[in-house]
């Protein structure tokens, strides 16, 4: 194979390319993703109180604003060495479900769906939210945008504002909740998992009763055999807000369990000189390339590496669930990249289960929400974000400034397993140079099945759907663009 | 008129914030209880959230200008855009958003939507709170701006 270097000039600002390159044949040679990486965040936080980093880092990103507030505020418990009260802990988790609750719906139906409810063939006009609807009927929609906005309204209830919250703070919260306010939680959370279930008997009707979507699930393009990784409790079942970080291998055998404080032992970072995003894998195996298998320290993290590396949820229902996942796939681990779509429903059902574990705790209503706060030190922090494993470290002076910040994102975690599968999916789907949107949105499936996250909330207009495919020919001309309005 | 004026864009990566920048001088100057001004670190569903209810909105915001001067700043009606979407893949499109709301029969879109861009030649990757030199002098612009839109000046 040759070898391919692009040149650093070309690398994109602003949005994630996809660059295919043809052989003399026509079939794929390779392919390399790109994802701009955020600059400079170590040095916009050196100086500043440590208070301050769970509205700042809420800021890094629209998208993931209550798990950066959350891994943020963990970090903070930590550095400065208080244990804050258990009714704190069950807010913030309470808080935490409602996050989920809105952040999978808004996947499912608006992002990731679309290719299965629609078609991953159909025009990419229709692939769309409108699309979805358009199969299912309005009175979906209606639901849809009826419990995303339950799960918003939860998180703005505990957490101040629904998309850049100001409760968190070390050693609790800031606030707690009152009857009345527990009433309307529970009553949107009990509306919330009958619509969990409702998507997922919507998800096997439409994709597993359709052979044809089964048979592209199971495909060889769309698997890896990695490792997987994810928080999970003393039972080893799926926890997004606290916990060990667990990681299983290609068998489900659990090959390192660990506490976060020790995550620069464990996690080992490899850089590409084509790439701004660095590669994390496992240290105790090493990195032997953009392979998978054993050998290779690579992972998986998000709603598939959660389920994977746990042995079930905590939950009734989303245990029933998640049994029947595995099988149906015939045992564990599940290598399918596209089994991600599934995975995540069944997390959706448990984080309302579990909303109304927390909700229905008398706890819930306790005003011992915050603990004093020790001298200040160093601390790391971690939670599950909705796309996967999420880590925050900071090093306080003896006044409460920042002096070191490291964080480590969920869509880096799974970088190394992204970039193959858009690889291995681009070399499945393109054949004898025959590209046309249909192929290379299945290319972009891969992709999307991970929910990536560029980590940054910039908003320039027009924007546009931020990913670009280009694919070069084998003398490295550009053959075919195509870039998403 | 229930009018909302929105600033979209993130405070903490330099120009990207320009439109944060513009709300916070657009204060001093706003006292209509009809008026609201709002920051909005956000895009797609949750834009439309902010927008929903009032009869006319008012998005500041950087944009991508062919042929136009790092710094200009012009009106545009939303429907000038091909889509409306924050760099992100995890975000829909505020156009298919209003799409969708219209689709399901809400009654409570503003009839009025209007863009007020800055221009801007690249995306911002590097964190920092200060705009640069053009765009900080393209703010008391896009102040102006607004306030003609609201009929204050």
């Amino acid at each position: 194979m040759k070898t391919v270097t692009i040149d650093p000039i070309t690398r994109l600002e602003g949005h994630g390319k996809i660059s295919i390159f043809l052989d003399e044949a026509g079939d794929v040679e390779n392919a390399y993703l790109q994802i701009p990486e955020l600059r400079g965040f170590e040095r916009f936080c050196q100086g500043r109180r440590a208070e301050d980093m769970p509205q700042i880092t809420s800021r890094i990103c629209g998208v993931c604003p209550v798990a950066h507030h959350f891994a943020a505020t963990k970090a903070l418990d930590a550095a400065f060495n208080v244990e804050p009260p258990s009714a704190s802990k069950k807010l913030r988790e309470l808080m935490y479900c409602g996050y989920y609750i809105y952040d999978h719906i808004l996947h499912f139906y608006f992002l990731g769906g679309p290719d299965f409810v629609v078609g991953p063939d159909s025009p990419a006009s229709q692939r769309n939210v409108l699309g979805v609807i358009d199969k299912a009927g309005l009175e979906i929609g209606k639901e849809v945008i009826k419990h995303r906005a339950y799960g918003q309204k939860i998180t703005a209830i505990l957490g101040g504002k629904a998309t850049h919250p100001v409760c968190g703070l070390p050693g609790g919260v800031s606030k707690g909740l009152n009857k009345d306010e527990v009433q309307e939680i529970k009553d949107m959370v009990k509306s919330c998992t009958e619509f969990a279930k409702f998507t997922l008997k919507l998800f096997d009707d439409i994709v597993l009763k359709n052979k044809d979507y089964v048979d592209l699930i199971k495909s060889d393009p769309y698997s890896l055999k990695t490792y997987n990784m994810g928080l999970v409790d003393k039972h080893n079942k799926v926890n997004f807000y606290d916990g060990m970080i667990r990681v299983t291998d290609q068998d489900a055998k659990e090959y390192l369990k660990f506490d976060v404080k020790d995550y620069y032992k464990q996690i080992s970072e490899h850089v590409e000189p084509w790439s701004y995003m660095k590669f994390p894998y496992l240290t105790g195996i090493g990195w032997h390339g953009l392979e998978d298998g054993k050998k290779s320290g690579i992972y998986r993290v998000g709603p598939l590496g959660r389920l994977n590396a746990a042995d079930g949820m905590a939950t009734p229902l989303a245990e029933k669930e998640y049994k029947r996942m595995f099988e149906t796939f015939g045992g564990k681990s599940i290598n399918s990249t596209l089994a991600y779509h599934w995975a995540r429903l069944i997390e959706l059902l448990y984080a309302t289960e579990r909303a109304k574990e927390l909700a229905d705790d008398h706890e819930i209503i306790s005003t011992h929400i915050k603990n004093p706060v020790g001298a200040p030190g160093e601390g790391i922090g971690v939670v599950e974000a909705a796309r996967g494993t999420l880590i925050h470290h900071y090093k306080l002076d003896k006044n409460g400034l920042v002096e070191k910040a490291n964080l480590i994102v969920a869509t880096t975690n799974n970088a190394g397993a992204i970039t193959m599968s858009v690889r291995d999916a681009a070399k499945g789907v393109i054949k004898k140079g025959k590209i046309d949107d249909g192929i290379l949105n299945k290319v972009e499936m891969a992709f999307r099945a991970y929910d990536p996250c560029f980590g940054c909330a910039t908003h320039t207009l027009p924007g546009g759907m931020p990913l670009e495919v280009n694919v070069y020919d084998c003398n490295k001309k550009l053959y075919k663009s195509i870039k998403r309005l | 008129m229930k009018t909302v004026v929105l600033g979209v864009g993130n405070p903490i990566l330099k120009d990207d914030g320009a439109g944060i920048h513009v709300i916070r001088q657009l204060k001093k100057y706003v006292k209509d209880p009809d008026v609201t001004l709002d920051e909005a670190m956000t895009g797609g569903m949750n834009l439309l959230d902010m927008i929903l209810g009032y009869e006319k909105a008012i998005l500041i915001d950087t944009v991508k200008m062919k042929g136009a001067k790092t710094g200009e700043v012009r009106r545009f009606s939303l429907r000038d855009f091909p889509s409306v979407h924050s760099s992100n893949p995890h975000d829909v499109d505020l156009l298919e958003a209003i799409k969708l709301a219209e689709k399901l029969g809400e009654t409570s879109i503003p009839k009025e939507i209007v863009i007020v861009g800055i221009s801007v030649n690249e995306s911002q990757h590097v964190f920092g709170e200060q705009l640069s030199e053009k765009i900080l002098k393209a703010v008391p612009k896009a102040v102006e701006t607004v306030l003609s839109e609201l009929k204050i000046r």
